[in-house]
């Protein structure tokens, strides 16, 4: 919270900056005009406030941008002074600025100055205004767009005279595109003809509605009609690409968090034999890491273990230390689900290795104690895990929207599994657990410490699993429940890509994830699982194999 | 270790078909000797559970097939026949008394906003065509799955892989509205079943007993399954499969008509669980169920006769008690006791009196050989 409250301090500041920079290069009104008209705008009365408010845009005074932002928050404030005359200020920080001549004061009664709607209304379309001028190209193209779809013909004149002087593409396109939706409404037949085709070139999504309304609307000409109709195909079609280029980037995010459990689960499953149906509680157990760790960064928390209160004092960390946490937290994930795994393996599953089917009931019963106990201290709502900074935005090319989040994901994914073909091929433990999974008894004579390396080895496959969750946290919901949903799905990847091969369970893992996502999206979410899983069922049962098979001349495979 | 199995089963048999009824027909109301209404109807619930518990048996304990589809095989009988009591509420469904539901259509379809009866529940109108697809329904799913399965060679994990998928992608299915299965709620508040009012105390007695008799029957099938040529292939392949097909016997065949049956008795048994638990929904056939149900066989005792049916009473019965005790840790209980099971008692309950004279046969010998430094270890 007060990380959120400095940020918005520092981008004030800057705004103020580069205001005043704005100011003194280019309209050349005096500074102290400026502030009399803010003045006089503020303490305007009745019907012509908001028309005073939005003429101040004209200034284009960065100043004014930022008062006007501050009169938003609340902290524009009014004192009357000893002589009766009223004292406007704005509260920076914990000083109070005159608004008059912007020297620092100590207010006498302060109160907050009051705003209608309409003032409210006026405020942000001057501000919307005043953006158009931001020095930053975004911001530019943003306060454009926004201003194209108030569909105010008013700002016309204003856009067409920014076009002349606009050097940047980006910009430009909003522009042309702002200017194209505003002429929609132009009387001139061929004008409005003219942006409608304009607007069906650029593919404009934002105006897709509009022309749909001209389509069926009574008040168009026919040619009007059907040249929106023809831009309306084009811009749907090319919609539709970019919502098949969005769900195939969500398809290869949620391939990737399938591939990081479901490589644990071939490592466990794949190469020791071992049917660990407590896979997916391993991942919870990563997420719930990352949440403690998340408040352990911040403010603390208290669990509730067997009826006593446990608290966990936090660090109170701020701004960017708080939002380090989760390079903390992705480490500590692995580490913490590892060690669970490996007191599971040492505990449970070292005298069942010779059951498969034992050793999958016996790690259901922890599966099951595990979300108990995760209900017991997490309590049986789902937890709330805040994305960091850093993974919260998104890039937009084409239209598609590609979050941070996912993009990380999909990169920490390859670098895992990068990981673990290094790990697997080129380490002397790697070799040990290569010999031990081809034949235990061999390894064993040849002085490999078997017990010892299947602790290792089931360790790393959990610890991916806790990694998994780790992610998962970004992606979705963490709750008690969190394994059970992807266990059954993991399996099947394995079996799939064929067991015992990595190589295949990466692709069954992004085939998988991408075709779940891309039917989720055709179909419902419930429909598409179904579908997924039927055909992957019926795979299997026609290729037992999977898509790689391992040939091996032992009769019992 | 023959002699005394029958004896228990007979015992058991008469106590369960005979005292218990009897007592709760005409025991007097107030005295130790009556046994409650909701006794029998719980004990009817835990015995098709033990039916359930011998068909996963006969897969697991004496083929080798751990199959986690048992749950749905079972809740497919209990829909066919719920299917039939849903349509026999008529007129007595609340939508039809406040005039919505002139067609007499169940009331959720009404709710659901279905504008008539699906075709494929018409005939379920006829309550012989509903016993009938309780068992066609299983059968025919449990062929085509294993048919596919089995002619694959999918064995060991994998079967019980798939059959857990399988199951988890009908609970998907069942738990969908437009499925026509009622969605999440799915089929309740039965009234009658041929006539009779589902609750009335002597309706509810009849069907415990059937429950019984059924389930008399299917010890009685499987025991003597076991004791013909069939039943032995049938163990041989648990044993060792390879050898089985190589000594010219179709392996395939003998799997899949077991399989095929065991999904058959799993749909009696959920025929039965409808009508005296009054509900059947999705949640029945989740994959935790299935492995619940391993979970009874596991705590019973693995491939004996009546270990099953000693683990689903003995687990449910812990269960009615651990959930209103103990809440909170009902779940950390059955885990902590199937961990136990398959850890320290691979034969569970009923392998219990052979495994404690084993320990103590082992106790007695290592402390003769204590005595006697100078024996020879056996």
């Amino acid at each position: 919270m007060r990380a959120a409250i400095l940020m918005k301090q520092f981008a004030l500041a800057l705004l103020m900056w580069l205001g005043c920079q704005n100011l003194s290069l280019a309209q050349g009104l005096p500074d102290a005009a400026v502030r009399q008209q803010l003045i006089e705008a503020v303490l305007a009365e009745g019907e012509d406030q908001p028309e005073k408010i939005e003429a101040l845009a004209e200034t284009g005074s960065g100043m004014v941008a930022a008062v006007l932002a501050q009169w938003r928050a609340g902290n524009l404030l009014v004192d009357a002074s000893p002589d009766g005359a009223k004292v406007l200020f704005t509260r920076e920080g914990i000083d109070a600025v005159r608004l008059d001549t912007g020297v620092k004061f100590s207010p006498l009664a302060p109160r907050e100055v009051e705003t209608t709607s309409k003032t409210r209304k006026a405020i942000k379309n001057a501000l919307d205004l005043i953006a158009v001028a931001s020095p930053d190209p975004e911001l530019r193209s943003a306060a454009i767009g926004k201003l194209g779809m108030t569909r105010n013909t008013d700002y016309l004149p204003m856009l067409e005279a920014r076009q002349v002087k606009e050097s940047d593409p980006g910009v430009r396109k909003a522009l042309v595109e702002a200017i194209s939706v505003m002429q929609l409404a132009d009387e001139d037949d061929v004008v409005c003809i003219a942006a409608v085709r304009k607007l069906g070139e650029m593919r404009s999504i934002p105006s897709l509605d509009l022309l749909k309304g001209m389509i069926t609307s009574e008040d168009e000409s026919e040619a009007a009609k059907a040249e929106a109709a023809k831009s309306v195909a084009l811009i749907e079609s090319y919609l539709k690409k970019v919502e098949a280029a969005g769900t195939v980037f969500r398809g290869l995010s949620a391939g990737s968090v399938l591939l990081v459990v479901a490589l644990g689960l071939a490592i466990t499953f794949g190469l020791m034999g071992v049917i660990n149906m407590a896979h997916g509680e391993m991942m919870a157990v990563g997420a719930y890491t990352t949440y403690m760790v998340q408040n352990i960064f911040g403010g603390g928390l208290t669990l509730s273990l067997f009826g006593f209160g446990a608290h966990v004092p936090g660090m109170n960390l701020t701004g960017a230390a708080y939002q380090s946490y989760f390079i903390w937290a992705v480490p500590a994930s692995f580490l913490m689900a590892a060690l669970v795994g490996i007191a599971l393996e040492r505990g449970v599953i070292r005298f069942l290795y010779k059951r498969p089917l034992e050793s999958l009931l016996a790690t259901w019963g922890i599966s099951l104690i595990l979300q108990q106990l995760f209900r017991l201290v997490f309590g049986p709502n789902n937890v709330q895990v805040s994305s960091p900074s850093y993974l919260s935005g998104s890039f937009v090319i084409h239209d598609v929207v590609l979050g941070y989040n996912r993009v990380f994901v999909i990169g920490f994914a390859i670098a895992i599994v990068f990981v673990t073909w290094l790990l697997l091929t080129k380490t002397s433990l790697g070799l040990f657990i290569r010999a031990v999974m081809q034949n235990r008894m061999m390894a064993s004579c040849m002085g490999v410490r078997t017990e010892r390396v299947n602790m290792l080895t089931f360790g790393f496959g959990s610890g991916l699993a806790g990694l998994g969750g780790a992610f998962l946290s970004q992606l979705g919901n963490v709750g008690p429940n969190l394994g059970q949903s992807y266990i059954v799905d993991s399996f099947m990847t394995v079996v799939v890509g064929g067991v015992g091969n990595l190589i295949g369970t990466i692709c069954s893992a992004i085939g998988i994830g991408t075709v779940d996502q891309t039917l989720q999206s055709v179909t419902d979410p419930s429909m598409g699982k179904i579908i997924t899983l039927s055909t992957i069922i019926l795979f299997l049962l026609l290729r037992p194999g999977g898509l790689f098979p391992t040939r091996t001349r032992s009769l019992e495979g | 270790m023959r002699k005394p199995e029958n004896l228990i089963m007979m015992i058991g048999a008469l106590l369960l078909l005979v005292l218990l009824p009897c007592l709760n027909a005409y025991g007097p109301p107030d005295s130790a000797l009556h046994v409650s209404d909701y006794t029998i109807n719980l004990w009817g619930k835990y015995l098709c559970y033990g039916i359930l518990a011998i068909s996963v048996n006969l897969l697991w304990g004496y083929t080798g097939l751990l199959s986690l589809g048992q749950c749905l095989f079972f809740s497919l009988g209990g829909y066919a026949l719920g299917m039939h009591l849903m349509l026999k509420i008529g007129k007595l469904g609340q939508y039809y008394q406040a005039g919505n539901n002139p067609l007499e259509m169940p009331d959720f379809m009404v709710f659901m906003g279905f504008p008539e009866l699906p075709a494929h529940w018409v005939p379920f109108h006829s309550f012989g065509f509903s016993v009938l697809m309780v068992f066609v329904v299983p059968g025919v799913v449990a062929f085509l799955f294993g048919w596919l399965a089995f002619r694959s060679r999918i064995k060991g994990v994998y079967f019980s892989i798939l059959t857990q998928a399988l199951t988890y992608a009908a609970s998907l299915m069942f738990f969908q509205n437009k499925f026509t299965f009622g969605g999440n709620n799915g089929l309740t508040d039965f009234k009658t079943m041929l006539g009779a009012n589902l609750n009335d105390a002597d309706v509810r007695r009849y069907l415990y007993i059937a429950t019984v008799l059924l389930l008399i029957a299917v010890v009685a099938l499987v025991k003597w399954l076991l004791g013909t040529k069939f039943g032995k292939v049938q163990k041989a392949i648990r044993d060792s499969e390879n050898r089985v097909l190589f000594s010219g016997y179709a392996t395939t065949s003998f799997k899949l008509f077991i399989f095929v049956l065991c999904a058959l008795i799993a749909g009696a048994a959920g025929a039965l669980y409808v009508p005296q638990v009054g509900i059947i929904n999705p949640s029945e056939m989740t994959t935790d169920k299935s492995l619940e149900a391993v979970v009874w066989v596991a705590v019973g005792g693995r491939a004996t006769l009546l270990g099953p049916v000693y683990g689903a009473i003995f687990v449910n019965a812990l269960k009615s008690w651990a959930t209103t005790a103990y809440p909170d840790y009902w779940y950390i209980i059955l885990g902590g006791l199937f961990v136990l099971a398959v850890l320290f008692a691979p034969n569970g309950i009923a392998g219990l009196p052979q495994q404690i004279k084993d320990i103590a046969v082992g106790w007695k010998r290592r402390n003769a050989s204590s005595i006697e430094p100078g024996a020879t270890p056996a």
